[in-house]
């Protein structure tokens, strides 16, 4: 016995397996009577769907031509946000000199005042003499990471960057807290001036102003001016 | 050959669709809804939808069947998030309303004929969509339950079910036996 649901999927050619089909393919070939009961259930079905079809209301046709004319008018080319604009290339890089002026302190300061320093090395765990050491070869790496990363930030896709720039942030974090450590409190500061700018770029925000770019560039000409007061400048990046 | 298609699917060519086959979408999409409103919306978000999604048209399929399949699932959407806000909002007779009862739908109800109409209304909301997606747009079982978010054997059922009101209901009309 075949019914009118398993006519009706072998119609469709859907929902049976191959046995079923191939059992009622066979039925309907054997069967004038169930290949007419067939016949009969579209052409009812077909009746119950043949609704006539109404035009579209002209208002409705403008309002979708009006959203198709914006939509291709403002979406023609692919919208592709700058990734950096200058500012925040300024801020970057302001941020970047930041660091490396700071660690120039570090590095330039006399010998006898860095091994004095007891800070845990952020990056390699030394202990006693070699603190002061690891701490400053450890500035070193992450200031020539955070550069090279920071050059690359514009061929970074959003993800990419955002995580590379967090990455950024908490290494400076972690280095601010070695400078306190150290008795480094203006280079603390410093580290972490520039975080809330790195922030933004890594939200993508656009509102890195100028005045908090003023305010590194301030910062910047003090350490300047501290470095050329007590020594040469360094050539460490 | 990939880049000829990109090409081929610029703005005058959704303007020339748009003109050419958008009583179709409307029509498929007004089945679906049953509201003029909801159906108008469905369309206009399949063509921004379109646009914005054509660097992935590999022009498997007319650019016109690609909108419209898109236009159908958006038609299934905004009647789901329809029912969910009306049951949200606790209103037995939103949910279970048909067409909203504004003048373009009123002129769709009669423009559909009445005893079919009836036919049609005799179903429920997930049959007819179910019955039309299947009978008239010929989408797989499988797709349509993805659409729908049902089980293909809730699917199934509500096929059935559909299939076996609309005959019993065309022998009444047709008098026949």
């Amino acid at each position: 016995m075949i019914t009118d649901d398993e006519l009706l999927l072998y119609y469709y050619r859907d929902g049976l397996d191959a046995a079923e089909r191939v059992r009622i393919g066979a039925a309907l070939s054997e069967q004038p009577e169930l290949a007419r009961r067939l016949h009969a259930l579209v052409a009812r079905l077909d009746a119950a769907a043949a609704q006539p079809e109404v035009p579209v209301p002209e208002h409705t046709m403008q309002r979708w031509r009006h959203a198709l004319e914006q939509a291709t008018e403002s979406r023609a080319a692919p919208v592709r946000r700058p990734r950096f604009t200058q500012l925040r290339w300024q801020a970057a890089a302001a941020a970047v000199l930041v660091v490396a002026l700071a660690v120039a302190l570090q590095v330039m300061r006399p010998e006898s005042s860095k091994t004095a320093i007891n800070v845990p090395p952020p990056i390699k765990q030394a202990a006693g003499g070699e603190d002061a050491s690891a701490y400053e070869n450890g500035l070193k790496v992450h200031l020539a990471s955070t550069e090279r990363q920071l050059a690359g930030l514009g061929d970074a896709s959003p993800e990419d960057r955002a995580r590379l720039i967090e990455t950024i942030i908490g290494q400076n974090r972690m280095y601010a807290l070695a400078a306190e450590r150290a008795r480094e409190p203006q280079l603390a500061r410093v580290l972490r001036a520039f975080n809330p700018i790195l922030e933004d770029l890594a939200d993508g925000r656009s509102d890195a102003s100028a005045a908090d770019i003023a305010q590194l560039s301030f910062e910047l000409r003090v350490m300047q001016a501290r470095l050329s007061a007590g020594a040469t400048p360094p050539n460490m990046l | 050959m990939l880049t000829l298609l990109k090409s081929w699917v610029r703005p005058d060519a959704f303007h020339t669709v748009l003109s050419e086959r958008s009583v179709r979408w409307y029509n498929a999409c007004l089945r679906i809804t049953r509201d003029a409103d909801l159906a108008a919306d469905a369309v206009q978000e399949a063509l921004l939808k379109a646009w914005d999604h054509r660097d992935e048209f590999r022009g498997e399929a007319a650019l016109d069947t690609w909108i419209h399949r898109i236009a159908l699932n958006a038609a299934i959407d905004l009647t789901r998030r329809r029912k969910r806000r009306a049951e949200e909002e606790l209103d037995p007779e939103s949910v279970e309303a048909g067409p909203a009862s504004s003048a373009e739908s009123e002129y769709v109800g009669q423009a559909f004929g009445k005893d079919l109409t009836t036919a049609m209304q005799r179903l429920t909301a997930k049959e007819r969509q179910i019955f039309l997606l299947k009978h008239v747009e010929g989408w797989r079982l499988d797709e349509i339950a993805e659409s729908m978010q049902s089980p293909i054997g809730s699917v199934k059922n509500a096929l059935f079910r559909a299939v076996h009101k609309l005959r019993v209901d065309l022998q009444v009309w047709r008098g026949e036996s």
